[in-house]
This record gives C-alpha cells, structure tokens and sequence, in this order.
C-alpha cells in the first residue's frame, strides 16, 4: 500500500505538460477529417490531392491561431457533418453514444436479475 | 464458352440436388432408426456439382474468356496467371460462389465427422443448413449469376482492381469465408438441437469443435486482411474501424464470447438459452456482413458492385432466417426448469459470465457503431462519419477492467473457488503499474489514461506468464491466447505511442534531415512490366546513429484499368518497422514522401497469430 500511495502523489506532482508543437496538433486532426473524395480513409491517411489542400488548409487555419474545435467547425460548416470522424453528442447522435452504454447497463441488469450470486 | 456452360449447368444441379436433399432428409428425419445413405451421398454431389462450377469459372478466368460477364468485368489478357485465378473470387459473383462451395463443403464434413449424434439431429441439421445453402443457390443464380453470355464477345476485359492484386488478398477471402460461413453449421446445428430439446454438455462438446474452426479462420482472416491494408493502401495503419472491417469484427467477437460460454454450458449445464441465442447471432452476423457488403450500402474497397436488388434479396433472406430461429427458440425452447442459477462471485462461471458482458458491449458499440449512421441517412438524410475516435472513445476505457478480469478469470476454478495467491495478485498489479508509469512519463501524453491501460495489459502479460511456470500445461491453450491477448494490446498500445513519421515533397537529387533522420532522393527508375508501368524510387535513410538504410518504395501505374498504386517499401525487424511510401504531386517532378519509423509492428501479427495458436492447439488436443 505504501507505494501506492507514493506512486498516487507522484502521479499528482506530474503536470499535465500541453504540446504546442503544430506538427502533431495537425495530424491529430488530419486524422478526424475524413477525406471526402477517398474510400473510407482519413485526410491524415491518404494522400490524395484533396487530402493535401485540407492538410495545408489546417496548418494555414493553426497557424491563423483557431483552436482544434474551432477548425473542426469550420470545416463541418463548409462539408457537412459527415467530415468529422469524431461526431460530437447533439441530437442526431445521442442514440449512437448513449444505446451502447445503455446496453451495458441493461446486460448487468439482465445478468442480476437471471442469476443468484452468493459469497 | 464450355467451360461456363458446364458451371451454370453445375449450378442448377446443385440447386436441385438440395432440393432433394431437403426432402429426403424429412423422411428420413420421419423414420429415423438408420441414416439413410443417400443423404451423405446427396451432399457429396452437391459439393462436386460446387466444385465442377468452381472450376468452371476459374477456368474461364485462365483462358480469358470474355463471352463470360464476370470474367469480362474483372480480367484483362495480360494480367499474371496467378491473379486470373484468384481474381476468381475477387469480385461479386465469384465470392459467393465461393461462399457456396464452403458453405456445402462443411454439411459434407459435418455429416461425415459426426458420428455420436442421433439421426434425428443429424438430419434436423441438414434441413437447416440445405434451407440456407439453397436460398443460396437462388441469391446466385437469380441476382448474380457468375456465368452470365455476353454477345457480342467482348475483345478485351476490363481488369481486376490493381490493388487487389496480391498474394494476401488472394488467400484472404477463402479463409475469412471459411470462419464465416464455419460459423452457418453452427446455426443449423444449434436450431436443431433447441427443436429436439437436446442442448446439453454433450452437444456443447461437439459444437465446441465447429466453433473453434470458424473462430481459427475467422481470426486469420481478418489478420491477413489487417496485414494487406498494411502495407498495400498505404497509409502504414492496420485497423481503420471501416465499416467492413467491423463487419468481420463483429461475428469474430460473437464467436469468441460463444467460444467461453460453451464451456460453461459443458460443464454446468446452465445459460442454455444464452448459447442458443449466441449461436444464432454469429451467423446472423455474417449474414448481416454480406448484405452490408454486397448491397452497396457501404462505401469500400470491398463492394464490387451496387446492385440493389441483391441487397433486398439477402434481406428478405436474412428476415427469413431471424424469424425462423426465433420462432423455434421460442416455441420450442423451454428455459431449464424454474429454480433460478445460484452461482459463488468468485468462480469461473462468473468470470466467464463478465467476459460475455463486457464482450456483448463491444459487439454493441461496433454494431452501433457501424448501423447507425446508414440509420440516421435513412431516416434523416443527415450524414455522419463514425471513425476511430468513436471506438476509443466507447472502447478503451472499458477494456482496463476487461484485462483485469481476463487475468484473474482463469485463476479461479469451477463452482466456488478462494483466491490463494492475493499477495502474489496485488504484488504482481503494482509492479504493473510502476512499470507501465516509468514507460509512459517519457512521452508526455496522456499520462494517467496511457499508465492505466498499459498497466492493465501489463498485468494479464505478467499473470499468463507465471501461469505458465506455475500450471504448467493445465489449460495451456487458454493461458497462450490470453497471453496472446495480452501482447497484443501492449504491441498496439506502444506501437501507437512511440511510431514517428516525417511527410515531405523530394525531387531527385534533395534531401530531408531532422534532428533524428536524413531522406534523400537518390535516384528513380521506370521499368515496363506486364500490365503496368513501375516508377521505383530509391532512397538514403540515414539514421541519428549513423546506420544506413536503402528503401526502394514504388508506383505501380497501371494499364487496365488505369489506376495508380503506391507500393510502400517495409523494412520489417523484431523491434520496428521502417515504411515508406511515395506518391505523385501534380503536374510537379517532386515525389510526396512519407517515412514511418513503427515499433513493435511484427508483435502484431504475431500476438495474433499467437492467439489462434492457442485455439488450434485447443481444436487438436485429446479429451481429458
């Protein structure tokens, strides 16, 4: 238990260390952009002329200083939802986050009901 | 022409000979003292008549016979011998053929194989498997009949899609289709069982054995699929979440939540409804995958051709079969008696039971996951792109205590157990746990959610490997795939932790340098091949420790149908993968290059290959 404890304050020291680096920041965003004009592959994966303009789109739009959530506006205002690999919780896709969770939920309920666990 | 005469005439007689099939096993299902021989004789005809027409259409893709409308559509006269052949199933028709040949192949070894079942059974599961190998038949020669005449012949086809021109794809299909379809005996045989009231610890047995079949080749399908995109569509991932990939996910996770709890109907008796219903959903979810496929629906590599009459035919199939097991699970199934399951928390029983909750709840996200936005389109017309985020997001942090459990699980035994080694259990979490944070606190990402998740595979990785020094060879198999498992994850985990790349335009002649590598462009050259045009680009890589690599990625333009490919050049060794890849800029002479270095990329294929090592070991050991 002693490390634990030690390893819990260790692990509160630490801070959260944020990286400005643009390089990452667009691929981390190339790879929720899908590429519209390929077959199911991300901005990031492809290397389509498309996919190029949307990658120096984002490096001008980062360097423009927008934020990765303002980007990912943008470009849901100008191509649609269908953009974004990372849908956002809204009124089209409540069911699509919540129904899994709620399945989880109902299995242990079915699980408690079904079965007698004892110690 | 003969050759695809002979086929559409194999066709028919197959189709009627499952016909026949079905009525002689009603009688003989009537009158059941003896099986009749005509049944096992019936099948195997069936399964020659598949094979004549197989061969039929293989044949007519080596002589290029272009009066035939699937050999027109997906081959060309100068492609290589060996992608005549396997274009064979690279493309609609051809794949549901072979989906039929596997599909009577496996009735055929199943009535020979079986021999301590009852007659009753083994033609209940006959009629069962012959209703669907004959909707089958229908599908194929009503929407997609792979022998279609074309007049007048055609002096050229068209070509197979270069980029399924290669020898994993070849060899994936026909073993992806053989755990699909594996997966088709045990829907009719667990149909059969419900209707004669006769699932018990016997039948788990031998369906255990089916299942194991279909599970082996399902994982290695989906393996070679994963190690194709790899290094042919050349983005350097493995697994994108695309709907089809999820598609073969979805039966593969079916199939191993059944693959654990067959072991407790074995044992106990109990969650017979449960087993049954999972049997059904792993073929109703290969089902669903060849409708999502073949209808169209989805957007990918995979769908040859949008046709939506087939879609609504596999439909209507699809409904047909639901509703026909439901109605026997429900008319016939009688849940065993009405004292209710008493189990201690800590056996394997509960272990196994957690495994298949948290096991339906991944199939769920990926089912949602997949379904839902075709639903919303629907409905809606919205469109909305579910991707990897989607999956991490829902998945990842449910499989901490999904490796937890899958660690201690097995440290448990039937009915009512103690846990003797906690101090061992606790000791061996924390030693997880320190390691996991020293890794990780060098990469400044995410630190507490990469801690625990590494963590929490280091800890199965640490079980299994003192299982296997402290059981010896007592369930050596379980203990090799979850060892496997475990490795897998922690390959995945710190292959995306510490993979790097550099994404840079080079002409010939310039170079790229950064603080830990040097590209240069040296040179290129151009060869004719056969059926394209190869520009091959050779570089320098020069690494920060002074050691020297020539990578040779290439483009592949070629002639028919005109399509660019990128051949990534990978340098494979224990540790890492280097992978490059170039692509044209246009109207430029500069090439855009993308260099990956790739941790631990063989320990991928390898912990997978692992796990089903595990399951094969299983599939062949002795009864105990």
């Amino acid at each position: 238990m002693k490390n634990l404890k030690i390893f819990l304050i260790i692990l509160l020291i630490i801070p959260n260390l944020s990286f400005a680096d643009n390089q990452l920041e667009r691929n981390k965003i190339t790879k929720n952009l899908r590429c519209l004009i390929c077959q199911g592959q991300s901005v990031y994966d492809s290397d389509s002329d498309f996919a190029n303009s949307m990658k120096i789109l984002v490096d001008k739009k980062l360097e423009e200083g927008l934020s990765e959530n303002e980007i990912y506006d943008f470009f849901k205002e100008k191509y649609g939802e269908w953009i974004l690999y990372d849908p956002g919780l809204n009124k089209n896709t409540y069911i699509l986050w919540l129904l899994p969770l709620l399945i989880f939920l109902l299995g242990g309920a079915i699980i408690m009901k079904k079965l007698r666990f004892k110690n | 022409m003969i050759y695809s005469v002979v086929g559409y005439y194999a066709l028919i007689l197959g189709l009627i000979s499952g016909s026949i099939l079905i009525y002689f096993s009603i009688q003989n299902f009537r009158n059941s003292e003896i099986l009749d021989a005509k049944i096992l004789s019936l099948s195997f005809l069936q399964l020659l008549f598949v094979v004549i027409s197989f061969f039929g259409l293989i044949l007519s893709f080596v002589v290029s016979d272009f009066s035939n409308e699937t050999v027109f559509n997906n081959s060309h006269t100068t492609k290589p011998l060996f992608y005549k052949i396997t274009g064979t199933w690279g493309n609609h028709e051809g794949s549901l053929l072979l989906w039929l040949l596997v599909l009577t192949l496996f009735i055929f070894i199943f009535l020979l194989r079986t021999n301590n079942q009852s007659i009753k059974y083994k033609t209940l599961t006959t009629i069962f498997q012959q209703i669907i190998i004959v909707g089958f038949f229908i599908f194929l020669l009503k929407t997609s009949n792979p022998f279609n005449y074309l007049f007048p012949i055609p002096e050229e086809g068209l070509g197979l899609n270069p980029i399924l021109q290669d020898p994993a794809l070849a060899i994936h299909p026909p073993i992806l289709y053989l755990g699909y379809v594996g997966s088709s005996i045990i829907f009719s045989s667990a149909l059969a069982a419900t209707t004669l009231k006769m699932v018990s610890g016997s039948w788990a047995t031998h369906i255990k054995k089916w299942t194991l079949v279909s599970w082996i080749f399902l994982t290695l399908g989906i393996l070679l699929g994963s190690i194709w995109a790899y290094y042919e569509l050349g983005w350097g991932g493995f697994w994108f979440w695309d709907p089809v990939e999820n598609v073969s996910l979805m039966p593969w996770l079916a199939l191993t939540t059944l693959l654990h709890c067959i072991l407790v109907l074995e044992k106990k008796l109990i969650l017979t409804s449960w087993v049954i219903i999972l049997s059904i959903a792993t073929f109703t979810l290969s089902m669903c995958g060849t409708f999502l496929v073949r209808s169209g629906i989805l957007n990918s590599v995979h769908t040859f051709a949008n046709d939506p009459e087939r879609g609504l035919f596999i439909l209507i199939f699809l409904f047909v079969l639901i509703f026909m097991s439901l109605f026997i699970f429900f008319f016939f199934h009688k849940e065993d008696q009405n004292n209710s399951i008493n189990l201690f928390w800590l056996s394997k029983e509960s272990a196994i039971i957690l495994n298949n909750w948290f096991m339906m709840y991944f199939l769920s996200v990926v089912l949602i996951g997949t379904v839902y936005p075709i639903f919303l389109d629907v409905i809606s017309s919205e469109k909305i792109s579910v991707g990897p985020p989607f999956y991490h997001k829902l998945i990842v942090p449910f499989l901490i205590p999904f490796l937890i459990a899958m660690a201690i699980g097995p440290q448990l035994k039937w009915i009512k157990s103690n846990l003797d080694s906690k101090k061992i259990l606790i000791f061996l979490l924390l030693v997880s746990i320190l390691i996991s944070y020293l890794v990780v606190k060098n990469f400044n990402k995410n630190l507490l959610v990469n801690t625990i998740l590494i963590s929490s595979a280091f800890y199965l990785f640490f079980i299994t490997v003192r299982d296997f020094f402290t059981k010896k060879f007592k369930n050596v198999y379980q203990n090799i795939a979850h060892f496997g498992f475990s490795l897998l994850i922690l390959s995945i985990l710190f292959n995306n932790l510490l993979s790097s790349e550099v994404i840079t335009n080079l002409k010939v002649g310039e170079s790229y340098e950064n603080s830990k590598i040097k590209i240069i462009l040296e040179d290129i050259n151009q060869t004719e091949e056969k059926n394209y045009n190869s520009v091959v680009a050779n570089f320098k890589i020069i690494s920060s420790n002074g050691k020297i690599n020539k990578m040779s990625p290439e483009l592949r333009i070629y002639n028919q149908p005109s399509i660019v490919t990128s051949e990534a050049d990978i340098k494979t060794s224990l540790m890492k993968d280097k992978f490059i890849v170039i692509n044209l800029v246009q109207n430029q002479e500069y090439f855009n290059v993308r260099y990956q270095d790739k941790p631990f990329m063989l320990w991928i294929w390898l912990s997978v290959l692992l796990f089903s090592m595990g399951g094969i070991l299983s599939f062949f050991k002795k009864k105990i």
